[in-house]
């Protein structure tokens, strides 16, 4: 009984204890599940900080590429366009769309390119000079950001998934370490404290069984005391004055004692039972122990 | 996490980063400029002398924060070190945060706020 | 008699241009620079040229951007001293050189008005060259309207506004045209500027040169509109300019074309750019190189500039030489410092 003073306030009755034995089963049940559904979590967590790791590594090659393209137009126009390309902006042609995608229960959004081919900014721009080198260095970065929204969506999914693996481990944990220790606790403070009855009842019965022994036999000595005293006269005022109340007395106890007999039998028939039930039981639940 | 409903009103990209990169990007057709209020652009262009700490961290907040327009934040890395706290303490999935290489500051994975927490993660 | 003259007014002028030509980078030097692994192996190599120590005030680390803003600094550097030397005729011509940058600089101020954007911040990424001490008003004006009846009017750009584009055209057109329609004027003027006032045999070099940078903004404005619905043929040929090899035969079938192929043909027969897409379809980007092409034939036609003596056109085909030089160097920094090697030999040398 370890940790004596971690367990559930509950009155030690058999229907607690049924109750407790559900619960106990129930966090059972949701504990495997939990661990599933972090595991797989995890597997899909560790794919993406993988991913993200390359990507990650991809981008800076990728950047790289996209910075020289404009260093080519730098090259091809001779000047600065980036005042030009600032001014021209108006729409942007590059949205984003996010979309929803279930991963074991948990949404992770993901974000799609979404290219307007009918907005161009930049259609003039290096109309006179270098409009070669514009319209690649745009088509170079828009597969950049293509890249970076990729990267976008891993790492959302990324921050989503370490929240909700967080979670469901904190709840595994829980369950592991606090529920059902403690449910596990209150069960075995139950059983011993129906034990504990069922022995002090045990006990009580012995005793009455004890008592009535006794009991039995004084009221032997009595009867064969007054066999005896009958065949003196002398006593038999006494006696009659006696009788009605030993009749009253013996048709009292007639009846309760045949019962008190009958239920003697029962009593100590219901005391083996239970001692065998409870071993078996006891059994039980440290088999139930040994799986948990 | 936030419903259906918010994630489809952000279909932007945003930028804090140095011309080049800009330049870059709103070639790729991320630029947005609109008369609206508080919405004037979605790009912010840091030159290195001129633009300070504090209209950085500003325009992060006004990003992240205030908009809600916005899904990918991307912004230069050696930018995003000059206000790395923010960037390491901003833990929300939206907007998502980026971090890019400019042209004169390679990418350095060292630094990245999420690889950082992948090391972390993998006791790295 | 153009000889025996020249050198009273302009004999000054020439010899330090011939100077500045001589510290163009030749392509033992190029090759030097392309072994370097690191951007201070190239500020070393460079300070053995004629750059020196272009970048002893920088310090910090080095970008490409740094290095390329300092190399041109140089450049005009040497441009204002040839200016402030100058005199009469040369010194016409050589506002006639800053006018091309002139309309980079108020298509930039005029974008700028339109966005409301900050006057100093416009400014600063304004082309040196292209400098005039009214363009700071440009931003003054709030609207277009004031914009056009009193800035631009005052600027030295007035006449190629003139006749071509009312303030309703500056409102709803968008800059790139009016950016390339200013072009087209700048460079018919700057041809009628030659005609009238170069003799020989320095008029038929720049005319050389102006024709092909017609050819090579029309061939471009052709290209680089093709499938653009906004442009109608009747716009796009108001943007060509009317002189080059091309015109005026061409000008009409180059405004109709809508495939590359179609352009192809037209301008290849034109000999000197018959080989203009052939080059290009040997290597693997297809369109990349005919830039480049441009380039190289530019180079080689300022190349030869400098084998006639008592020319202008000397001046004008150095800017050109250098500002190419800034580019190559700038380009080799880029390959150098983004670690692409494979084509840092991309650059043109002619020298």
């Amino acid at each position: 009984m370890s940790g004596a003073g971690n367990r559930e306030q509950v009155f030690p009755t058999r229907m607690t204890l049924t109750t407790m034995k559900i619960k106990l089963k129930g966090a059972q049940q949701g504990h495997s599940l939990l661990k599933r559904k972090s595991e797989a979590l995890t597997k899909r967590f560790r794919e993406i900080t993988q991913r993200i790791d390359e990507s990650k590594r991809k981008m800076g090659r990728v950047m790289q590429t996209a910075a020289f393209s404009l260093a080519e137009v730098q090259y091809a126009v001779g000047g600065n366009v980036a005042y030009q390309i600032q001014e021209s902006v108006q729409n942007a042609r590059f949205k984003i769309k996010a979309k929803q995608e279930n991963v074991s229960g948990v949404y992770l959004p993901t974000f799609d390119s979404e290219i307007n081919e009918d907005i161009n900014d930049f259609k003039l721009t290096g109309l006179g000079r270098g409009g070669q080198q514009v319209q690649k260095a745009k088509m170079v970065y828009t597969r950049a950001v293509e890249t970076l929204v990729e990267l976008a969506s891993l790492q959302t999914a990324f921050i989503i998934l370490d929240e909700v693996i967080k979670v469901t481990n904190r709840r595994v944990n829980a369950i592991e370490h606090v529920i059902i220790p403690r449910t596990e606790n209150t069960i075995s403070y139950i059983n011993s404290e129906l034990d504990e009855l069922d022995r002090e009842e045990f006990y009580r019965l012995k005793k009455v069984q004890e008592k009535k022994q006794i009991n039995a036999e004084a009221e032997e000595a009595e009867k064969a005391e007054k066999a005896a005293k009958s065949a003196k006269p002398s006593e038999k005022e006494a006696d009659s004055e006696e009788s009605p109340e030993e009749a009253t007395s013996e048709e009292q106890s007639q009846p309760v004692d045949t019962t008190k007999q009958l239920d003697d039998e029962e009593i100590a028939k219901e005391v083996e039972q239970l001692e065998v039930g409870e071993t078996q039981d006891l059994l039980q639940e440290k088999e139930d122990d040994v799986i948990f | 996490m936030s419903s259906t409903d918010a994630m489809s009103k952000r279909s932007l990209l945003a930028a804090i980063a140095d011309e080049d990169s800009i330049t870059g990007l709103l070639l790729a057709g991320v630029g947005q400029v609109s008369g609206e209020d508080g919405k004037e652009t979605n790009f912010l262009t840091v030159s290195p002398d001129k633009t300070t700490v504090e209209e950085i961290e500003a325009a992060f907040d006004k990003f992240t924060s205030e908009r809600e327009d916005i899904a990918i934040l991307l912004i230069n890395q050696h930018l995003a070190d000059l206000i790395r706290f923010k960037v390491d303490n901003f833990t929300n999935a939206f907007p998502a945060i980026l971090e890019i290489p400019s042209k004169d500051h390679p990418y350095d994975p060292e630094k990245d706020s999420i690889l950082k927490k992948v090391r972390r993660l993998f006791g790295e | 008699m153009e000889g025996l003259l020249f050198n009273v007014n302009n004999g000054y002028v020439e010899g330090v241009v011939r100077g500045y030509r001589n510290g163009l980078l030749v392509s033992n030097q190029y090759l030097n620079l392309t072994q370097c692994d690191n951007l201070e192996d190239l500020k070393l190599q460079l300070s053995s040229t004629d750059y020196g120590n272009f970048l002893s005030q920088h310090n910090g680390p080095l970008s490409t951007s740094i290095i390329r803003d300092n190399l041109s600094k140089k450049l005009y550097q040497e441009f204002q001293y040839l200016k402030k030397q100058s005199s009469g005729k040369l010194s016409k011509f050589l506002d006639f050189i800053t006018y091309g940058y002139m309309i980079d600089n108020v298509a930039l101020m005029i974008t700028g008005t339109i966005h409301e954007r900050d006057r100093s911040e416009i400014l600063e990424k304004c082309h040196p060259l292209g400098w005039f001490d009214t363009l700071p008003t440009l931003s003054i004006a709030t609207d277009i309207e004031s914009l056009y009846s009193t800035v631009l009017i005052d600027t030295p750009l007035a006449p190629f506004f003139k006749d071509c584009l009312s303030a309703e055209d500056l409102d709803d057109l968008n800059i790139e045209i009016i950016r390339n329609k200013l072009f087209k004027n700048y460079l018919e003027s700057f041809i009628e500027f030659i005609e009238k006032e170069f003799g020989q045999p320095d008029k038929e070099i720049m005319l050389n040169l102006l024709n092909f940078e017609s050819d090579k903004r029309v061939i471009n404005i052709a290209l680089n509109s093709i499938n653009n619905s906004e442009l109608t043929s009747d716009i796009k040929l108001s943007l060509f300019p009317q002189s080059g090899k091309l015109y005026p035969l061409y000008h009409n079938q180059l405004s109709n074309i809508d495939d590359p192929e179609q352009l192809k043909t037209i301008v290849s027969s034109i000999y000197e750019y018959k080989e203009l897409f052939n080059e290009s379809q040997d290597n693997s980007g297809s369109s990349r190189n005919l830039e480049d092409w441009f380039y190289l034939l530019e180079m080689k036609y300022c190349k030869n500039a400098f084998t006639q003596q008592f020319t202008l056109s000397t001046i004008w085909a150095w800017l050109r030489s250098k500002e190419q030089e800034i580019r190559n160097i700038t380009w080799i920094a880029e390959c150098i410092a983004q670690n692409q090697k494979n084509r840092i030999d991309n650059y043109i040398a002619v020298y």
